[in-house]
């Protein structure tokens, strides 16, 4: 058989292999539409770079693609792919007073790395204009107009090298720290081909082989979506179920049914959507479900919880769900995805939390994610920088073809992640008989719902809530809250010890971190200033913080009561 | 009941807050205490529940109650 070598040849040799197969997207109540086949899709990406070409795109200049998961994200980003420009997926608008910031961060990234052309819907494009955004605005193209225009005659696919880049993964930040991960053709397919190789293993061969479908409702920036389901599929030819991430947040159910109704399947989530499950389906309407089919269910993306997954097992095991089709993994998207997957499949194993686990994820029992993909490499290092024997908790580092080349436009923050050939992620944990542990973070990362926020984003907010001007000090951390996950905390050094002035602050910093990152917060704790702890230079030591709130060592300020007229000056009708 | 009527019902039901509490001022993460997938789910019973179509932009406008209960007035 012939081996691709670029995206691009891959898709087309796809096509030719899998003629039957496609994309089938399931609509806003559930149901599953026509589909596509891939000698269709094939011909509509060619189309639609060609008249990428016609708008004036050009290669190598990377392309924001801001559109909901829909036949038009599909085309256009794929189309970026073949035309040769940098296709970069934004995060779709988060709901409850988000658009704001949302329209902020995606002008900021437009601007950041240099893309003419951002690709959205119409009313994206009139709240841009409406926000005095004129540039983005201007930059802004719907796909309805792209759908008009006439293929430029003359337009040739694309004839990559391996090594090129081929696209760019935004990570999660704030505005004005989002980083784009350069991704080559060789990195992505070296890790779409080992997730099928090591998925497939213990299945009796490559999972493209031996499965049928994938169901997704994943969106299509977050690495888990993008390569995942959507290149898995392009590549390796399965059939794409897709369904919006709105459809199964609200009706986790819709999940479900479409895993038992496609052949046998995979599937991957992170692990709170499979609590999502538990906790919302129904007992009553899971009677109708058989998820005998579903082969493989892939969780990662943050913490696996062992609680959850025996949680899933005994829901689901009474419809046909088996306890060896959950395959935790782990990665990150300067790993293109996958930097280890269950490749065993007996069932979640997990090792009691060795003296050095994070206390604040509260684990008392780790799940192994396996091993690393084929030709990967994982080592952990102490933090002067020497391996650490097996066992022994240190810094995540990983070496192989699926690492990135870089930060687009910073080689800063490459430099800062790429250390002597190895990609230093952040992450905490051992390794145990071959197989990878996850203990924590070096990095100050939230993930809450599979998303990563950046604390030091939360923290202005705290520190310009209600006329702060950015002189208060804060630390934002996480802790465990069972079964849910990580929730938020927010520490914040004031001056003021008023109650209706704490109470102003408070709510303030509730509204904008609601606003921004639509996370409710699990407390708020006011100390006085120079109490949160800081290193010499006079950096906040996050994890210091954590520790003192988890022990209950974090001095809460005593507020002064208000003085009766005050309240009642205060209690006026609105 | 009126349209205004199901969306106070199911914001209370979905973050578990009586319904007396629930007025206009009150935002959605902040007071309600709703997440992404709390939100989300709000959005899509609501729109099967009025049988209307509420698009991304407009749902990621509406931070209070009260931006809920003014957009089904002007949905007619």
């Amino acid at each position: 058989m012939v081996e691709a070598t670029t995206l691009i040849e891959a898709l087309e040799l796809n096509a030719a292999r899998r003629p039957e197969r496609g994309i089938h997207l399931i609509d806003g109540r559930g149901r599953a539409g026509e589909g596509r086949r891939y000698p269709d899709l094939l011909t509509s990406f060619q189309a639609a770079a060609a008249r990428l070409a016609t708008h004036g795109v050009r290669r190598r200049e990377p392309m924001l693609v801001a559109l909901p998961t829909s036949r038009e994200f599909i085309e256009y980003w794929v189309g970026g792919l073949f035309h040769g420009a940098l296709p970069v997926a934004m995060a779709p608008v988060g709901s409850a007073g988000a658009l704001a910031v949302h329209l902020q961060k995606l002008d900021d990234v437009r601007t950041r790395i240099g893309a003419g052309t951002v690709v959205c819907s119409e009313s994206l494009r009139d709240e841009a204009r409406a926000a005095g955004l004129e540039e983005l605005a201007g930059a802004c193209v719907t796909a309805a107009e792209l759908d008009a225009l006439t293929p430029r005659p003359d337009w040739k696919a694309h004839r990559a090298e391996p090594d090129e880049i081929a696209f760019l993964q935004l990570t999660s930040g704030s505005t004005g720290r989002q980083r784009a991960v350069q991704i080559s053709h060789r990195s992505a397919l070296h890790n779409a081909r080992g997730i099928d190789e090591t998925i497939g293993h213990p299945l009796g061969g490559p999972a493209s082989e031996v499965l049928q479908s994938i169901v997704s409702w994943l969106p299509l920036n977050h690495d888990m979506g993008l390569i995942g389901c959507l290149f898995l599929s392009l590549i390796h030819g399965f059939d794409l179920w897709l369904m919006q991430p709105k459809s199964f947040l609200a009706r986790p159910l819709w999940w479900l049914k479409h895993l038992g109704e496609h052949g046998p399947t995979l599937a991957e989530a992170p692990n709170f959507a499979f609590q999502l499950c538990v906790e919302r389906v129904d007992p009553e309407a899971a009677r109708d479900l058989d998820l005998s089919n579903w082969r493989a269910a892939m969780t990662g993306a943050e913490m696996v919880r062992p609680e959850t997954i025996d949680a899933f097992c005994e829901r689901f095991g009474p419809v046909g769900f088996r306890p060896e089709t959950f395959r935790p993994c782990y990665g990150l998207a300067e790993a293109t995805l996958a930097v280890t997957v269950d490749g065993v499949a007996r069932g979640a194993r997990t090792l009691s939390a060795p003296a050095g686990t994070d206390h604040g994820f509260g684990l008392t029992d780790i799940v192994s994610v396996g091993q690393p993909l084929p030709d990967t490499e994982v080592g952990i290092f102490a933090a002067d920088g020497t391996r650490v024997r097996d066992g022994s908790i240190g810094e995540i580092s990983v070496k192989g073809p699926s690492i990135f080349s870089g930060y687009y436009n910073d080689p800063e923050a490459s430099a800062e992640c790429l250390v002597d050939g190895w990609l230093r992620t952040g992450d905490l944990g051992f390794l145990d008989s071959g197989e990878l542990y996850i203990t924590g973070r070096t990095k100050d990362l939230i993930i809450v719902n599979g998303n990563n926020l950046m604390p030091h984003e939360l923290e202005r907010i705290a520190e310009n809530a209600s006329e702060g001007g950015g002189s208060r000090r804060s630390a934002a951390f996480s802790i465990a809250d069972g079964a849910d996950g990580e929730r938020v905390v927010l520490a914040v050094e004031v001056s003021e010890t008023d109650a209706d002035r704490l109470a102003t602050i408070e709510r303030e910093v509730r509204l904008g971190v609601g606003h921004t990152v639509s996370v409710p917060l699990a407390d708020v704790v006011f100390v006085r200033r120079g109490r949160l702890s800081k290193t010499t230079s006079g950096k906040v030591q996050r994890n210091r913080v954590r520790q003192q709130y988890l022990d209950g060592k974090l001095e809460r300020l005593t507020v002064s009561v208000p003085a009766p007229t005050a309240v009642e000056d205060r209690d006026t009708p609105q | 009941m009126s349209k205004q009527d199901d969306a106070l019902a199911l914001l209370a039901e979905i973050s578990g807050h009586p319904a007396a509490e629930i007025d206009r001022e009150k935002d959605l993460v902040a007071d309600l205490g709703l997440d992404s997938p709390k939100t989300l789910r709000f959005l899509v019973d609501l729109e099967e529940k009025l049988d209307v179509e509420i698009s991304d932009e407009d749902a990621a406008k509406m931070s209070t109650v009260g931006d809920i209960l003014d957009y089904l007035v002007t949905t007619g």
